[in-house]
């Protein structure tokens, strides 16, 4: 249910209170000049307005490099030069704008924002030292602010950068219940009773949505009916946002989740959670408010929007009525005379969007078949279980055999559909806690049965890549033993030359040594036979024989 | 800065601490009759006198030390308020000035090395809120180690504060053989302000480099029971050996100057 690893990789998304909005990377604001003034008066020569700018977009970097944990102004001092006291000031001036340490749990408590949680979400380069990388970025997003929201309001950010269906398509908007796009404006109008339903619901945007704008009011209504039946009473809005903010950031460690959250407990969390409904609304809030803001002039806007994110992401697959919402599935179910539907493939970056999906998404990933076996023996495991869930799955079969059974004539590619038969499946899984004439025991085994089956196709796509891992590991520990025994046979070879050599200078030398002697003793006879007496000259052949022996 | 109304660099100000709260630090190291008392706090000068006597009264009840230490206690509180008042009235000459603060201390078990940055001229600092912070960060439970550092800083810019007063500087040059064994863990403090259009100026950047990180960071080691026997021993060795030798000095220096 987490963001996988992989997205986080690709992005960067920090939360800071919304009323710390006014935070530029390449401006000092306002709101800087007038709480650290000693900066900007040119009271002191170790003090102006670029040392200023050095210490804030260092201790933010230094933050950011890793939002989770709680940064000590002992550890931010050290790589700063300058007056502690002064550093300390600007410190503590972060941290109370939320600038750093926003939302850390532990260490000194903070005091929860009263405007409410508002979060705005902001984007930064992936190598967050680089201060004038973070600018560049920041120049260039505020650029889009001006082309890409029509209605230019402030504080919308749309960069038209690829990145942005990643960045916004994604989890992290869902932080916060309320969008910093929404603004003021987002709450009013229909939103109002969503907020009721335990969580401020904007509605995605996303590109290849804009065509449900037009519904958006009806589906707004329905969804907060649903909510309102999740909500187990005691949970308020601030607690679940602190909920979702945990999640995000201690992924599965329901402990600190819990004490994150404090007024309630690791199961209440984990309840709670599992309560939530995870789809679009929940996510969209960044582009929720978009939709808000536009309501009025939406036929130019959502144009314009849909011209630009048209080349970005495929276009959704569309069958007469125009809705892909998972809600719309509801609906139709609910009323079976309705059969058309709309659906399309998601993207990896948009597979967030519910559990459901990202179990389709999941099951793709591991293969058709890896999938369906997992959702079997999830079925079956929960059959042997409770025999009575047996029921309950056989009418869902037929179901989705029917819904499959219609889909490949209507509209979809061949290569979809095994995708679909997942995802149908899927799908009337999640559906069915909404239907009103299934009893709640159906809706839980569904419910489990789902969350086996992601965990069995979660299993799966992990043994591939652990098998895939493992192949390629073993792939290169045989590279390396070649390479060793390549290194060996030159040297052995090289040994071998030199053997070689040494012998060929070895009866070189032999063969010197007799054509010494030889000569040697010519001269000798040839001194006998001269007639000089050999003791007479002892020395020099005495020494000669030294010599050559 | 706020504080300085006037602005530093032209209206001298009057002798005080160069910190928001004008607390002198206090140190006190008494040995009677092989009992040793060591502490160090920060008083504020403006209390009355009685305060000292009083204080004295207490410490030696509360650590139930022998009553011959109330008037030592006492005494050495006074020499040192003494000092301070000496200065008093006095103008300083701050300029704008940033002199590096070493820290190197042990407390109980827990022995602290750091050094900084400190703003002298900025008279709105806390010591005692930045040790708390060092503590917190460091996660340090003793609670004693917070106001130990707090001291050590407020002695260190004591020592800064007197070198700017002008007529202060002969008798700090003369009375710095006598505190030896006081100025044990401040001894760096005479070493010179950095130079800030250097640092601050428009060609270096305000972040260290790395490699000098190690330098300004804080290094904490707590120590066993043992060690800290261990050192407590040598430190008493040394300082007697100290004593000796300064006392060995005072005569010859007495004898000679009467020869």
């Amino acid at each position: 249910m987490m963001p996988s690893s992989e997205d986080d990789l690709s992005r960067d998304l920090y939360s800071i209170p919304s009323s710390s909005s006014w935070f530029q990377w390449d401006e000092i604001h306002e709101t800087e000049r007038r709480e650290l003034p000693e900066f900007f008066d040119g009271s002191a020569a170790s003090r102006n307005l670029r040392v200023y700018k050095e210490y804030r977009d260092f201790i933010i970097n230094k933050f950011r490099e890793d939002p989770s944990r709680r940064l000590t102004f002992t550890e931010v001092r050290k790589s700063l030069i300058g007056d502690v006291g002064t550093l300390h000031k600007v410190f503590l001036f972060l941290e109370r704008w939320g600038l750093i340490n926003f939302g850390i749990s532990g260490g000194r408590p903070r005091q929860p924002e009263e405007v409410g949680p508002r979060v705005v979400v902001e984007e930064a380069g992936a190598g967050v030292q680089v201060v004038p990388a973070s600018s560049k970025l920041a120049s260039g997003r505020s650029a889009v602010a001006a082309t890409a929201a029509g209605a230019g309001e402030t504080g919308f950010r749309l960069p038209p950068l690829s990145s942005y269906s990643d960045v916004f398509g994604d989890w992290a908007p869902g932080k916060g219940p309320v969008c910093a796009v929404c603004g003021n404006e987002g709450v009013s109008g229909r939103h109002e009773p969503l907020i009721e339903g335990g969580f401020v619901v904007c509605l995605k945007c996303s590109k290849n949505r804009n065509d449900i704008e037009g519904k958006s009011a009806d589906d707004n209504s329905g969804h907060a009916d649903g909510n309102a039946n999740h909500a187990t009473g005691a949970w308020t809005d601030a607690e679940t946002l602190l909920l979702l903010e945990a999640v995000l950031k201690h992924g599965d460690d329901w402990d600190l989740i819990a004490q994150h959250v404090r007024t309630k407990s690791r199961i209440d969390c984990i309840a709670r959670l599992i309560q939530l409904p995870f789809g679009d609304h929940m996510l969209g809030t960044f582009s929720g408010k978009y939709d808000a803001k536009n309501s009025g002039n939406q036929p130019t806007n959502s144009k314009a929007i849909q011209h630009a994110s048209s080349e970005l992401l495929p276009e959704p697959k569309t069958d007469g009525h125009g809705h892909d919402d998972v809600k719309e599935k509801v609906a139709e179910e609910s009323t079976p005379v309705h059969p058309l539907k709309r659906r399309h493939i998601p993207s990896i970056a948009n597979a967030t969007d519910s559990l459901m999906k990202q179990v389709a998404l999941l099951s793709t990933a591991a293969g058709p078949h890896v999938a369906a076996a997992a959702a079997e023996a999830a079925v079956k495991a929960l059959c042997n279980e409770k025999p009575c869930a047996w029921k309950v799955f056989d009418i869902d079969e037929d179901e989705s055999r029917k819904k499959l059974k219609s889909f490949p004539t209507k509209n979809e590619p061949k290569s979809a559909v095994k995708v679909e038969d997942q995802e149908v499946e899927m799908d009337k899984q999640t559906d069915a806690p909404e239907l009103p004439q299934k009893n709640f025991s159906a809706t839980a085994f569904q419910t489990k049965a789902a969350i086996a089956t992601a965990l069995g196709a979660a299993a799966a796509r992990a043994k591939l890549l652990a098998d895939q891992e493992e192949r390629e590991m073993e792939l290169l520990m045989a590279s390396i033993i070649e390479a060793q025994m390549r290194k060996i046979q030159y040297k052995i070879k090289h040994f071998k030359e030199l053997e070689f050599i040494m012998e060929k200078e070895y009866t070189l030398m032999q063969q010197m040594k007799e054509s010494l002697l030889d000569k040697w003793v010519e001269v000798i006879q040839q001194i006998f036979q001269a007639g000089i007496p050999r003791w007479k000259d002892h020395a020099f052949p005495k020494s000669l024989w030294n010599n050559g022996s | 800065m706020k504080s300085l109304p006037l602005g530093a660099s032209k209206a001298p100000i009057k002798f005080r601490m160069p910190t928001a709260e004008n607390l002198i630090p206090i140190r006190l190291d008494i040995e009677i009759d092989g009992q040793r008392y060591k502490d160090a706090f920060t008083w504020n000068p403006n209390d009355p006198d009685s305060e000292v006597v009083s204080f004295a009264k207490r410490t030696v009840k509360d650590l139930k030390l022998p009553p011959t230490f109330m008037t030592q206690i006492a005494q050495s509180i006074q020499t040192q308020l003494a000092e301070f008042r000496s200065y008093e009235g006095q103008d300083m000459h701050i300029k704008e000035k940033i002199v590096p603060i070493k820290i190197d201390l042990r407390v109980n078990n827990t022995v602290i090395r750091d050094q900084f940055l400190w703003d002298v001229s900025n008279f709105e600092t806390d010591p005692e809120e930045f040790a708390r912070t060092l503590c917190e960060d460091l996660n340090i439970e003793d609670p004693e180690v917070g106001p130990a550092i707090a001291v050590a800083i407020r002695e260190q810019l004591y020592e800064v504060a007197t070198q700017s007063v002008s007529s202060a500087r002969e008798t700090r040059v003369g009375k710095k053989g006598r505190r030896g064994i006081e100025n044990v863990t401040n001894s760096k403090t005479g070493n010179s302000a950095l130079d800030l259009l250097k640092l601050f100026g428009n060609k270096g950047s305000v972040i260290r480099k790395r490699k000098e990180w190690y330098l300004y960071e804080p290094i904490v080691d707590i120590l066993s029971n043992e060690e800290v026997g261990a050192l407590d021993a040598r430190e008493e060795l040394n300082a007697r050996l100290k004593k000796k030798l300064d006392e060995k000095e005072d005569s010859f220096q007495t004898r000679y100057s009467h020869g």
